[in-house]
């Protein structure tokens, strides 16, 4: 039973980097306050005041409109999206609005986000977050009386639209990841925080009605909302019942999409131009400052990893999929100069002693070496130690799984270890006599043929349980081949 | 009919405006003689003026510093823990 | 026997004060004073600030004893029209929606004029939310004008004019969205100017229609109107609809050799003993040495519409926010569902709000957009162009503030759109967003007229320069003794 699927959707993210709110002087850090804490007489809806448009806001959003691919028009304009709600204070948003002339800070742009595949960008704008609801009884049907904070009220969030150019929730998840990572380079806003990027998504399949989905509290959801909303519509389709255009509510607790509570009259948002903010210029010189003055995008730093440093493009991608990997890198390679050498420390050894809680979405809380007591100059430094034949792989191996616990420098550790290996050398020299001893046919094939040494070498490897070093083991035999 | 009784109706529930039956029927009436008169703008042959908008560049726009407002801003006295007390939602 | 201190003009009362002629304190008692003998006849005030008032009379005395520096309007008693906030002091917008409203910031024409040492002595009424030509849509009843008490003082900012004209304070300051600070002064015989927009800070003036309002002074000479608007005028932060520019300082002059245009669909459109009035002004300016033409502005017949349209359109969109959560008056929200309460919450409002809402929310509505808001700005632009043309030949264009005189209170309530219509001559200019001042013309029937005068964007000066030219030749009464 092949199905078409459509899916579109529309993200809204925070600029937790900006320093204070959308249209007022009030911090943007609200997270944590006692309620009605950060507010004033602006974002509170207070009779007489007036909308004061965050310059960095702006540059913002303009910054995700580039990195979407989007065009600019030359001016943007707020919009007054008018219905009633407690979390509203002004009992209207601003927004913005295409329908009667592009006035959104970005339009008609397209994101490749893996495997080959793009979505086409619909739009990028500006908005506000309204307040907040809580139930004292904890649910919004037993409550008999609604609390409200405004803390949130007047956040600066961007809403990227997309076409509904997606075939596969599995799609939707590379292309959110893809988003999350262009975000964070940007440093517009931080998805660690909690409710800083949700997802809306609207589904249809074989060409019927849309639903849209409403309320999936996270990027990991999107995905499970979606792959239950899709066999609902299958299940209903393979009964012969139509699916209604509609807008559902996704359950986190029960896992379901359910349909919306109220049966209201129809809605109608009223637009028109926000009169207290002038339509604001943008214009070809404030588009070169924002693209000479954006952070690098993911994509462009991995060209750079690859041509520059000469990694693997899957090396490359690894760490651009996630910024902390990708900046720890770079930190480590200001202090010793060696990309391959590093970037394989760093994904491959580092990466391992991460908290595999860590690697998950869902928790992801901290940063991903929270936990671990290594920094850029540790890396460095094992890495210079590698090169050098100071020690060897194996080695290296050893001190990192130590000082990731202790967070001594690996210099400080190998010349402990390296006193100890002295020791170890008349270890090796018996352990070198006793495979001679042993291999003696291979020994005798090894004088005329220099490639057998190796053959011995590994025999001394596995009598020493690989703690000899090769390099000087490989010298040892080979001396005493000669020798003989 | 320019304007239906339905219509107030239904605006005035768009806009939260409770009305008895009296003022609806009242206001039905004086809403109707006002779109009337409006309804002249719909003769002029305007498709080609360009409405007048004011505009502000980039640089003139708010500097992102954030500053805290320290005197108390609500005035409902139904508060509880800090929070506003509003109607039940449902 | 010396003219009583409540007669005085603004300048005088500064100097009078900083020369020690008389105390503040003495002359806020004298204004309170007044008050009291005639509020009950005007009932301009909503709130008397008493205490304040004469504290501050007191701290400014003290300042004068002490030799310290005072401001350029210390000891002018204003009264505030009660739709500007004032922090700390109850701000109603004459409407039961903010009974108990106590704003927490002042306006930012608050704080210039407290700097600038004027005195508070109450907010004045007005229309509900600045909506109405009479003052007549005010729950705390309709001021009366105070050359004829049974007849309405004008609107929206009644209050204002009136206490202006009836020596209860020196000067006001009002709102003019359509014509409420003209329209005002010219039944009340005072001075009343509407700035160009964005010259004077819209922050803390609780908004009707925020792309036509502006605040304004009222006064009783063209010379107090220019001490306030000195004060009040100049970019703010805080509005970022004010224009970005060094701040204006405008100055009294006697320009001889200027030109004006008499706007033939004004003066045709006004009552005979209006126009009459008018006629005689446009004959005592020429003498002066101002030549007088008649002009056309053909698309004034579209103004009206094109006002209603857009000023409802943002009023359903302001008001909203007004669903007594947050702010308003004491009902408990307890025991109800939150549609059920705010449009109950909401009920509160007078007709004329609620009527202006819902003709608001008519206009934006689906499928609306093009046919009257986007046709209403389109209008905006005609008028504006037709008017820049005439000002490349004409400095200023003249005609009646409103087209008829004051009517007996009650005598249009009943009647939406008749009540409209005497708004005709005033809304271009909020239209156009070009400044406009109403000046004393005579008495017709021994009522007030009013002389118009309009200017080109940021063109004051020009348009003061005719007004005192005016002023100084006619010499028309402009305070009743009641």
């Amino acid at each position: 039973m092949a199905t078409t699927t459509k899916i579109g959707l529309e993200i809204h993210c925070q600029l937790t980097g900006a320093k204070s709110k959308l249209f007022c002087r009030c911090s943007s850090d609200y997270r944590g306050k006692a309620p009605n804490a950060n507010i004033c007489p602006i974002c509170a809806g207070l009779p007489g005041t007036l909308p004061l448009l965050n310059q960095k806001t702006v540059e913002f959003a303009a910054m995700i409109t580039l990195a979407l691919g989007c065009k600019f028009p030359d001016d943007i304009a707020f919009y007054r999206k008018n219905y009633f709600y407690p979390d509203l204070p002004k009992n209207f948003q601003l927004t913005q609005y295409n329908a009667y002339s592009i006035t959104s800070i970005g339009v008609d742009g397209k994101l490749e986000y893996g495997n080959g595949k793009d979505a086409r960008i619909r739009r990028v704008q500006l908005e506000e977050d309204p307040g907040r609801l809580v139930y004292a009884s904890g649910s919004m049907d037993t409550s008999v009386y609604v609390l409200i904070d405004y803390n949130r009220a007047g956040m600066p969030l961007v809403e990227i639209v997309t076409e509904p150019d997606f075939a596969d929730p599995k799609d939707v998840r590379m292309f959110l990841d893809k988003i999350t990572s262009i975000i964070e380079h940007l440093g517009v806003c931080d998805t660690k925080l909690e409710g800083s990027v949700r997802c809306d998504a609207n589904v249809s399949i074989d060409g019927g009605n849309k639903v849209e989905i409403k309320n999936i509290s996270s990027f990991a959801d999107v995905e499970k909302a979606l792959r239950y909303e899709i066999t609902r519509q299958r299940t209903m389709a393979s009964r012969e019942i139509q699916v209604r255009s509609e807008t559902r509510h996704w359950d986190d607790a029960r896992k379901v999409t359910k349909e919306s509570r109220t049966k209201e009259e129809e809605q109608d948002y009223r637009y028109f131009p926000e009169p207290d903010i002038p339509m604001v210029l943008l214009g070809s010189e404030f588009v070169s400052f924002i693209r000479q003055s954006m952070p690098e995008l993911p994509d462009t730093r991995k060209e750079r990893f690859m041509s520059k440093y000469g990694l693997s493009a899957h090396i490359a991608q690894v760490l651009i999929g996630n910024k902390e990997l990708a900046d720890f890198f770079e930190s480590t390679l200001m202090i010793y100069l060696s990309p391959k050498e590093i970037a394989n420390w760093i994904v491959t050894d580092l990466m391992s002693f991460v908290d595999e809680r860590q690697k998950k979405e869902e928790d992801k809380q901290y940063l991903l070496f929270a936990g671990l007591k290594v920094g850029p100059e540790h890396i460095a430094d094992l890495a210079r130690l590698v090169d050098q034949e100071t020690i060897n792989r194996a080695t290296a191996k050893q001190i990192l799984g130590q000082i990731v616990r202790t967070g001594e420098m690996p210099s400080a550790l190998a010349k402990k270890m390296h006193a100890s290996r002295i020791d170890d050398a008349s270890v090796l020299a018996q352990a070198v006599q006793s495979v001679f001893q042993k291999e003696q046919a291979a020994v005798h094939d090894a004088r005329r043929n220099a490639n057998v040494a190796n053959f011995l070498l590994g025999k001394v490897m596995k009598i020493t349980k690989g703690t000899a070093d090769p390099k000087i083991a490989l010298e040892m035999i080979q001396k005493k081949l000669k020798e003989d | 009919m320019v304007v239906t009784r339905e219509e107030v109706k239904h605006l005035g529930w768009l806009a939260k405006l409770e009305m008895s039956d009296a003022e609806l029927q009242r206001y039905t009436a004086q809403i109707e003689e006002i779109i009337s008169y409006l309804n002249m703008l719909d003769t002029i042959p305007l498709e080609q003026v360009k409405p007048i908008a004011m505009k502000k560049k980039f640089s003139e726009l708010r500097k992102d510093a954030p500053e805290n407002f320290e005197d108390a801003v609500l005035g409902t006295r139904y508060r509880k823990d800090g929070f506003v007390k509003g109607p039940r939602m449902v | 026997m010396p003219l009583p201190l409540y007669t005085l003009e603004a300048g005088q009362v500064v100097e009078g004060i900083k020369n020690r002629e008389f105390s503040a304190e003495e002359y806020i008692s004298q204004l309170l004073g007044r008050i009291e003998k005639v509020e009950p006849k005007v009932n301009a005030f909503v709130t008397l600030n008493k205490e304040e008032g004469l504290n501050r009379a007191r701290m400014l005395d003290k300042k004068i004893r002490d030799g310290e520096q005072s401001g350029p309007l210390a000891g002018v008693a204003l009264s505030i029209k009660d739709n500007i906030c004032t922090k700390g002091m109850k701000t109603t917008c004459a409407s039961k929606m903010l009974e108990s409203y106590i704003p927490a910031y002042d306006a930012t024409v608050i704080k210039r004029l407290m700097s600038a040492g004027a005195i508070i002595i109450g907010k004045a009424n007005l229309d509900e939310f600045a909506m109405g030509s009479t003052t007549e849509f005010s729950r705390h009843g309709p001021t009366r004008n105070p050359w004829d008490i049974s007849r309405v003082s004008g609107g929206s900012s009644g209050g204002s004019a009136a206490s202006v004209a009836a020596l209860e304070c020196t000067a006001s300051l009002g709102s003019d969205t359509g014509g409420s600070v003209r329209c005002p002064a010219s039944f009340c015989s005072v001075v009343g100017l509407k700035p160009t927009y964005g010259l004077v800070s819209r922050f803390g003036l609780v908004s009707y229609a925020n792309s036509l309002e502006q605040i304004g002074p009222v006064g009783r000479t063209v010379s107090d109107v220019v001490s306030i608007l000195n004060v009040i005028a100049g970019s703010d932060e805080n509005d970022h609809t004010t224009i970005n520019s060094n701040k204006p300082t405008y100055s009294l002059q006697e320009r001889k050799g200027l030109r004006a245009g008499l706007v033939m669909e004004f003066t045709e459109g006004a009552d005979p003993g209006v126009s009459k009035m008018i006629y005689n002004a446009a004959d005592t300016l020429e003498k002066q040495g101002c030549k007088c033409e008649e002009v056309s502005l053909p698309s004034v017949q579209y103004a009206l519409a094109s006002y209603y349209t857009i000023a409802t359109a943002e009023a359903s969109s302001n008001l909203a926010r007004y669903d007594n959560i947050r702010y308003g008056f004491d009902m408990n929200p307890e025991g109800y569902e939150w549609n059920s309460y705010f449009a109950k919450a909401r009920s509160n409002f007078g007709e004329e709000a609620k009527r202006r809402i819902i003709v608001g929310s008519y206009v934006l509505s689906s499928g609306y957009y093009g046919k009257y808001y986007l046709k209403a700005h389109q209008v905006r632009s005609l008028l504006k162009h037709e008017m820049e043309t005439l000002f490349k030949r004409y400095d200023v264009l003249i005609g009646p503030t409103m087209p008829i005189l004051p009517f007996k209170i009650g005598e249009r309530i009943d009647d939406p759109l008749k009540m409209y219509l005497v708004d005709i001559d005033t809304v271009v200019a909020n239209l156009t967003g070009m400044p406009a001042i109403s000046v004393p013309a005579g008495f017709a029937d021994g009522l007030p007229v009013g002389l118009q005068i309009m200017a080109d964007q940021f063109a004051e000066q020009t348009m003061l320069d005719i007004a005192y030219l005016f002023e100084q030749a006619a010499k028309v009464q402009r305070s009743s003794e009641l």
